[in-house]
């Protein structure tokens, strides 16, 4: 008798967080919205959610309403007013970490990072090891400058995540950034090791030598992610490497490959400018670098091109 | 289960190396500066501008530029700044500066207290640095300008003459306490046969002394007070309400001469927030990581003229 008071109690002290001892309560009215939205048919899903339908929800089901509602129209494009939707459940379920986490998402796709992260660290108070809350703030540390806490929030998410390729790849960028280079040996390894037959691994092993000044294995890595079908940023990074490798025939062959398939390719012009300039055909280099430097352009290849070119233009110091 | 694989859908997608060319291209020519011999690239100059509790964020500027392998050949600072700047020239670890800056308080460089608060408002005693001069002490020692890792300069106000005096030579700490000795709290620091205050009253950011320690490429860390939101309530927050109008004057003018300038937006930083040293840290990592790629295009394309010598490049005409 005693220990029912005590759990009628608790139930009506906590009825946010009764429902974890019994279970959330719900009708499944949501059933039928959640098999269209798991066939993908976005459209479907926000017509059934009708404000009627809605009204008649609780518990879960509203929850997962709010939530499937947000999806599916973030899925259309419609990014504010899943904002808003978003918005308006983590009103009502200011507790529930699906909520705020995707309001968090949406937040830091959109680039509002610093709101983003008030969503994603209230979501690490409510469930600590919240995969996607912690992801989210591993980036967005990433991109502000705190590499030891990006790098903390990725091996929290790892915990859960440990066979997304994806999230070890995205690891081992701040681990480069941190200089850390045995640890992200070992998480290259693993993420080839989950995703062999994806190039990015193998682009990420050749950043990682090249930083550790060994030129030659960052070429080889880079022609293991060619042979894995990397796209035409592998070959232009090969044109540029190997002119700092000192091996200009090969830069002028990647280069020429990729000026077949993307001509007037800032990398790969400036690789053969570079080639030029080493053999002693300054006239050459120069016209080389004229698809870069016309006036109308203000990006850094243009402001470079622009920059060497007047300064192979000048007469030299005395 | 299916909630679960939806999370696993949501979860932020990977974002793959910038293999752009342009992104690429900046990555090579980046390699090539940080590379060169000092004969092959400007030498950069790091300025650390006043900027009293708020210039902690300057620890937080120093550690992106670091972390990125920012080359810095010479550092130079005013008030707060030379504080900064000496811990780092000096050769503090990172870790170490940050946990410094992390831990300043109002009362940390000198000897407030409530009696010498009364003392210095109704009879006009001014307090002493003392404080600031062993503060420093306990972190760099007895560390002359000569022997710091990075050459290492700033700058005081001479308070009978208004001369800005730039330190190069002799003890760093003593200079240093010169440099944030602000006038009409602390004593004028008699050293050297001057009597000296804060330097951020004639050189808020001293870009020109970074070039006479030979910086020809200078990267400026800004901490300036947003005064326009201050109400000053008494004597004292009048003074410093009137010292900083008369700082942002000043380096409007400096600011042209800076190469880059990265300013973390702490200017709602008032100097007695002593709690908010973190938040102004953070704030300064912030400000420097975002502008990270643009300080490094400023100073590759500052470095190509020198860069060229390297290539085999001959002029045409």
């Amino acid at each position: 008798m005693k220990s029912a008071l005590l759990l009628s109690l608790l139930f009506l002290a906590s009825p946010a967080r009764a429902w974890r001892l019994w279970g959330e309560p719900s009708d499944k009215k949501i059933r039928p919205v959640q098999t269209l939205s798991d066939a993908h048919k976005p459209a479907e899903v926000i017509a059934a959610l009708t404000p009627d339908f809605l009204q008649t929800l609780r518990g879960t089901d509203l929850r997962q309403a709010y939530v499937l509602m947000g999806d599916s129209l973030d899925l259309l494009g419609r990014v504010d007013e899943a904002l808003g939707v978003y918005q308006l459940g983590v009103k009502l379920f200011p507790k529930n970490v699906d909520l705020l986490t995707r309001q968090g998402d949406l937040l830091h796709s959109a680039g509002l990072d610093e709101q983003a992260r008030v969503f994603y660290l209230k979501a690490i108070v409510y469930e600590p090891k919240h995969f996607g809350a912690h992801l989210g703030l591993a980036e967005i540390d990433r991109r502000f400058g705190f590499l030891d806490r990006s790098a903390s929030h990725y091996e929290t998410a790892l915990e859960t995540l440990d066979g997304r390729a994806d999230v070890w790849r995205s690891y081992v960028e701040t681990l480069l950034a941190q200089r850390s280079w045995a640890t992200a040996g070992l998480a290259i390894e693993r993420a080839i090791a989950l995703d062999p037959n994806n190039p990015e691994g193998h682009i990420l092993t050749a950043f990682a030598r090249r930083a550790q000044g060994d030129l030659t294995g960052a070429l080889a890595a880079l022609d293991a992610a060619l042979a894995h079908g990397a796209d035409i940023g592998a070959r232009r990074a090969k044109a540029l490497w190997l002119v700092e490798a000192g091996r200009p025939g090969e830069a002028l062959v990647e280069a020429a490959l990729v000026l077949k398939e993307s001509p007037g390719d800032a990398a790969a012009l400036w690789a053969r400018t570079r080639v030029e300039l080493a053999r002693g055909q300054t006239a050459d280099a120069v016209l080389e670098l004229s698809p870069l430097t016309a006036p109308t352009r203000i990006d850094f290849s243009a402001r470079a091109a622009r920059s060497l070119r007047n300064t192979l233009s000048s007469p030299p110091k005395k | 289960m299916k909630l679960l694989l939806a999370l696993l859908l949501a979860a932020p997608a990977y974002a793959a190396p910038d293999l752009s060319a342009e992104a690429l291209l900046r990555d090579h020519l980046w390699r090539e500066v940080r590379q060169a011999p000092e004969n092959r690239r400007p030498k950069v100059g790091l300025v650390l501008s006043a900027g009293s509790l708020r210039g902690v964020a300057h620890a937080g500027v120093i550690q992106v530029l670091e972390d990125a392998g920012f080359p810095i050949d010479s550092v130079v600072g005013t008030s707060m700044g030379a504080v900064m700047g000496a811990l780092y020239a000096s050769g503090m670890p990172l870790q170490r500066l940050r946990e410094y800056a992390a831990s300043i308080r109002v009362g940390s460089g000198n000897d407030l207290s409530s009696a010498r608060l009364i003392s210095l408002l109704l009879f006009d005693r001014l307090l002493s640095s003392e404080k600031t001069e062993l503060l420093l002490r306990k972190g760099i020692g007895g560390i002359r300008f000569d022997q710091t890792l990075k050459p290492f300069a700033c700058v005081a106000m001479d308070v009978y003459t208004g001369e800005a005096i730039i330190f190069r030579d002799g003890d760093v700490a003593k200079a240093v306490r010169a440099s944030m000795n602000l006038p009409g709290i602390f004593r004028p620091l008699e050293y050297r046969h001057r009597f000296l205050v804060d330097g951020g009253v004639v050189d808020y950011i001293p870009v020109d002394a970074s070039r006479l320690l030979g910086a020809e490429w200078t990267i400026a860390s800004v901490t300036e007070t947003d005064y326009t939101a201050a109400r000053p309530q008494n004597v004292l927050e009048s003074l410093m309400q009137v010292i900083d109008i008369r700082g942002s004057y000043l380096s409007h003018e400096q600011r042209k001469q800076a190469d880059f300038i990265i300013e973390p937006p702490v200017g709602d930083i008032g100097m007695f927030e002593d709690h908010r040293v973190v938040e102004a840290i953070e704030k300064g990592i912030i400000a420097a990581s975002t502008r990270l790629e643009a300080a490094k295009e400023s100073l590759i394309l500052a470095s190509i003229p020198k860069l060229t010598d390297g290539w085999g490049a001959k002029a045409v005409k």
